[in-house]
């Protein structure tokens, strides 16, 4: 059965993230909907995701290597995204990421006081990637280069939980039509499944997103029916997932989300790197 | 009453001894006489740190008498705040103090066998308690008595209910053990096993084959060990790689 590799230290498998990093990025979401920038909203998701994964693997001894994960940004250049200790680093062993933030902030969080109330308390919020917006959009180069680093890791771990890719962006691309680029990806397959491609779309407009479609009739542009036929049809695993979670979801449902929020996004993140089973 | 009880454990395939996160008690092989013997196992959550470390607080806490059986979460607070002392005042990188933060969660089953005599009358009874998937199989003459708290391979699922090391106010705990009660005799045998080794044996059982035999059978002269016997089972997919453990008590009288 597909998507069924037990993920353990000396079976891991990988994650890798494209960044649009466009000018775009630098508008707010939903188009005046709060204010928050789209790079900050990204970047902010991108980090909470890196702890959450840290986090996962994390165990007394310090953290185990269940992944590897890159980071690609592309808007004015095509490369890795780590700033501090990492930088220039393609794929990561999670341990390493979890020892070398790039900075730790303090936040505020909002813990239990064990009397059924709640208080702040300081926490420390590391953080390895910041946001940028400039250049265009060269989408078909960034699909490229996730396909070059797929395919080292696959050479390397050919049995492994299939590699997830998933792209970010708020646009279209820049650099050519990206479809065959994400086909090639899409082919790329370990022994336990074919290598997954998810889309996020963030939102330009005040409408709701469309998460997990099964069909493009619903999706408004050509743009939006491009992501949705370059993303992998949901493995059964992660339609129970997804199910769990709520999301409406069924058969022929893909990993891609048009006009997403920043609530649509983390969520989706969560969703889209939740591993079955850690050994 | 007679006992003779014996322990057998495992670490994932892939994980050292160290990091075996499933407990037992009795720890030694042993022969136990007495009218009241206590038998526990847990098991550990491999998502949280430092759960082995849990789970074995609360079966020897479970042995030790210091859980009844009508227990309430709140009655842990005090090997909560063990736990607590024994986990912390350490410096801790960023994502340590955060999975501290979350607590370590267990499973536990725990096995009182009772032996009294009023009159002429000698009553032989044993009570179990539950909480999450370790499970419980008392056979006699070729028949499993009973199965606890679950019956069969297809009730497991990788969420469980589980007891956390923080206190119930912190999180959603669904409350009360699991009990369950009977009656024992003196050819029977009890098996305590968790997740990984009781899915087989009821999946074994679902296939008409007769999994205590085995069980009875380990570690006897002429039988393979416990470790090549789940290597094999493991390398095959017949069974899940996860921590294993066997607590298995025969009732020689």
């Amino acid at each position: 059965m597909a998507y069924s590799a037990e993920i353990s230290r000396g079976n891991p498998s990988c994650f890798v993230f494209l960044i649009d990093q466009s000018g775009s990025m630098a508008d707010v979401f939903g188009a005046g909907e709060g204010n928050q920038k789209k790079a900050d909203g990204v970047a902010d998701a991108i980090n909470r995701l890196l702890q959450n994964l840290v986090i996962k693997c994390a165990k007394e001894e310090g953290v185990r290597d269940y992944f590897h994960v890159s980071v690609v940004g592309y808007g004015a250049q095509v490369g890795p995204a780590f700033s501090g200790a990492l930088a220039g680093r393609q794929l990561v062993p999670i341990s390493e990421i979890g020892n070398s933030p790039a900075r730790i902030e303090q936040r505020n969080k909002k813990v239990s006081d064990g009397a059924g109330g709640l208080v702040d308390q300081q926490v420390r919020f590391p953080l390895w990637f910041e946001p940028t917006a400039n250049g265009g959009t060269p989408m078909r180069q960034a699909l490229g280069e996730a396909k070059t680093i797929v395919e080292g890791w696959l050479g390397q771990h050919p049995n492994s939980f299939p590699p997830i890719v998933i792209n970010i962006t708020d646009g279209e691309s820049t650099d050519g039509d990206p479809t065959a680029a994400a086909d090639e990806i899409r082919k790329l397959k370990t022994n336990d499944g074919e290598v997954l491609l998810f889309n996020v779309h963030l939102s330009a407009q005040k409408a709701a997103a469309i998460e997990y479609p099964s069909s493009e009739s619903n999706l408004p542009d050509q743009f939006a029916q491009q992501l949705f036929r370059m993303s992998s049809v949901l493995p059964e695993y992660m339609l129970n997932i997804a199910k769990k979670e709520g999301m409406n979801v069924g058969e022929g449902s893909r990993g891609f989300v048009f006009n997403a929020d920043m609530v649509a996004v983390i969520k989706f993140l969560d969703i889209g790197t939740r591993p079955s089973a850690l050994r | 009453m007679d006992a003779y009880a014996k322990a057998f454990w495992l670490p994932k395939e892939g994980s050292s001894e160290a990091e075996y996160e499933d407990a037992y008690f009795p720890r030694h092989t042993e022969r136990r006489k007495g009218q009241r013997l206590r038998f526990a196992i847990a098991d550990g959550a491999t998502e949280t740190s430092f759960s082995g470390l849990w789970a074995r607080m609360l079966a020897s806490k479970f042995v030790r008498r210091g859980i009844n059986f009508t227990f309430t979460p709140d009655e842990l607070r005090p090997l909560q705040e063990n736990w607590k002392k024994s986990v912390s005042g350490k410096s801790l990188p960023w994502y340590a103090e955060e999975k501290l933060a979350s607590g370590a969660f267990s499973t536990l089953l725990g096995l009182e066998l009772t032996d009294t005599n009023s009159g002429n009358e000698i009553k032989r009874t044993w009570r179990a308690m539950a909480f999450g998937d370790s499970c419980l199989v008392q056979v006699r003459g070729g028949e499993i008595i009973i199965a606890f708290p679950l019956k069969d391979s297809a009730s497991f699922t990788s969420r469980p209910d589980l007891l956390s090391s923080l206190p119930s106010t912190e999180i959603n705990q669904s409350g009360a053990a699991l009990i369950a009660e009977g009656i024992w005799g003196c050819d029977d045998t009890f098996f305590l096993m968790t997740d990984a080794l009781a899915c087989w044996f009821f999946k074994e059982k679902e296939a008409d084959r007769q999994p205590w035999n085995i069980l009875r059978d380990l570690d006897t002269q002429g039988q393979t060990s416990f470790q090549a016997w789940v290597a094999s089972l493991r390398s095959s997919g017949a069974m899940k790689n996860d921590d294993v453990t066997l607590v298995r008590i025969d009732i020689v009288g």
